[in-house]
């Protein structure tokens, strides 16, 4: 009976229980922006190259002969093969790669990707708000706007081919491909982004020439579902800000005289009589008592209200409103212009 | 029991002396002033660790008599630049080398060079290039291995160079 060997023994038993829900997606965002500003890192074709580099060299690390299968730490193009190979160590006397080894490929072409959470659906690339950072100077409170672009999505097509002589070999990464891809989709962990890969195709190009030189080559073609973001795109500008402002004050009480308050001055109205005029009448539009004040080279004067006599040298005049009074005098002997002065007072 | 039927063929001039002599003259040019000497490593069958599902040689697991040398005309191919598959890696494979071997030198060293054996040819006094044999031409009835039609005299041996992951020789 075969016994488990190292997958489901656990050295460790965790005390915790796992996150899930939303504290779970409050972890992985917080993954995202782990040992950094709070925006999100940069996901770029090269970050993307690297992660899928490091996801064959993480899940397809297989044994062979008591020997770990070493994989080409590069992503092979044309243009830089001559210029890396003679950096390994798993190469022979010709510089040529010893079988058995890993290499990936990555089709030059990038196209429009298909990952479902970034499609077609807002145009022209608007900047979206990402978060709202508190700041503080030392003096004003305020915010700063975190703002970024959709990101593009990309579909990256990668070829995982194993060289080797033994069919063991290759059965041993068949086995590891299917095992983790048993569910079509594995994900890997790119810049704190999770990155979908599927696995697409597979192939054989084993040497079938009678007269050369004969190992296996199988390819597995993989899609990595991935978007693109540039952090060079981002926008961080100031929000509305508040001063705080603290003013310090005496908190000990101040005894002061108290005021008195000061009675209202009565307004004085003048009746003037130029001119040997000798009589002179005003309309009141509002209603008040006339107190005579004095009067000046004046015998004596009659009072009329809406032309109905009131009566003669009155110390007081009752005022409604809309009255027409008229004083009508005896000019004096003085000389001096005559006048007649009351005061008033607002009933 | 084998039947030992006398080759009377190109009887009136030409004959098994004439044949012997123009070998030894052969061998005399091949051996004495050429002298390609090739190393024969003979597996032993009996002993080789093989896969038991594939036969595939495990690692290390191949077992060999003991080596021993022998003269053949010698023609390597030139290398090739391809690359592995359609994986876009470029390397320079080393050519295949074709052996043509007397038959008389096979039956005096009492060797016969099978598939899969593996040859050793000294490139330089240091380094030695291992190949596979992928081709043993042990069918010799064709005019060309034939002395003028009368009887095969040699085998055209075809070998692939292999890496050290799969034999290194002693």
């Amino acid at each position: 009976m075969g016994l488990p060997k190292r997958g489901p023994v656990k050295p460790t038993i965790p005390l915790n229980y796992p996150k899930t829900l939303l504290p779970r997606r409050e972890e992985i965002k917080d993954m995202i922006t782990k040992d950094g500003t709070y925006l999100p890192k940069s996901l770029l074709h090269a970050d993307l190259d690297r992660g899928f580099l490091d996801f064959v060299k993480e899940k397809f690390n297989i044994v062979s002969e008591g020997k770990k299968i070493p994989v080409v730490d590069i992503l092979i193009t044309t243009q830089n093969w001559s210029q890396f190979v003679e950096t390994w160590d798993f190469q022979n006397i010709d510089k040529n790669l010893e079988p058995p080894f890993l290499t990936v490929i990555r089709n030059p072409e990038v196209k429009y990707g298909n990952n479902p959470a970034v499609q077609y659906n807002i145009p022209n690339r608007r900047m979206y708000y990402y978060m709202e950072v508190p700041t503080w100077d030392g003096n004003r409170k305020g915010a700063d706007i975190y703002k970024i672009p959709q990101p593009v999505p990309i579909d990256l097509k990668y070829t995982v081919a194993i060289v080797c002589n033994r069919m063991r070999e290759a059965n041993t990464l068949n086995q590891r491909i299917m095992e983790t891809f048993a569910s079509r989709q594995a994900y890997q962990n790119i810049n704190g982004h999770y990155i979908p890969i599927i696995n697409d195709a597979f192939t054989d190009e084993s040497s079938m020439d009678l007269e050369s030189r004969k190992y296996y080559i199988q390819k597995y073609d993989f899609t990595m579902m991935g978007f693109l973001i540039d952090e060079n795109q981002f926008e961080v500008y100031p929000a509305l800000s508040r001063t705080f402002q603290m003013f310090e004050v005496d908190q000990q009480p101040r005894k002061r005289p108290q005021r008195k308050e000061q009675p209202p001055q009565l307004e004085s109205i003048l009746y003037s009589y130029p001119n040997s005029a000798t009589t002179e009448e005003r309309l009141f539009a509002y209603t008040c008592n006339l107190y005579l004040q004095g009067t000046t080279n004046v015998i004596s004067f009659s009072v009329f209200i809406n032309n109905q006599y009131v009566g003669d040298d009155l110390e007081l005049i009752q005022i409604n409103n809309g009255d027409e009074l008229r004083i009508d005098i005896t000019i004096g002997l003085t000389g001096q212009e005559p006048s007649v002065t009351f005061t008033q007072s607002l009933v | 029991m084998k039947s030992n039927v006398p080759i009377t063929r190109l009887g009136k001039f030409f004959g098994d002396r004439d044949f012997e002599l123009e070998i030894g003259m052969g061998q005399e040019w091949l051996i004495g002033d050429m002298n390609y000497t090739c190393v024969l490593y003979k597996i032993d069958r009996n002993k080789i660790k093989t896969d038991d599902v594939y036969g595939e040689v495990v690692e290390d697991g191949i077992k060999f008599l003991p080596p021993v040398e022998f003269n053949a005309y010698v023609a390597i191919a030139a290398p090739t630049n391809k690359m592995i598959g359609t994986t876009k890696m470029d390397q320079v494979e080393p050519g295949n080398i074709t052996m043509s071997v007397y038959l008389k030198t096979l039956e005096d060293l009492q060797i016969d060079i099978d598939f899969g054996d593996y040859v050793g040819y000294y490139d330089t006094e240091n380094f030695v290039r291992y190949y596979t044999v992928v081709n043993d031409g042990r069918v010799v009835s064709d005019i060309k291995h034939t002395y003028k039609g009368y009887k095969p005299f040699y085998r055209t041996i075809i070998a692939a160079p292999v890496g050290p992951n799969e034999f290194r020789g002693l």
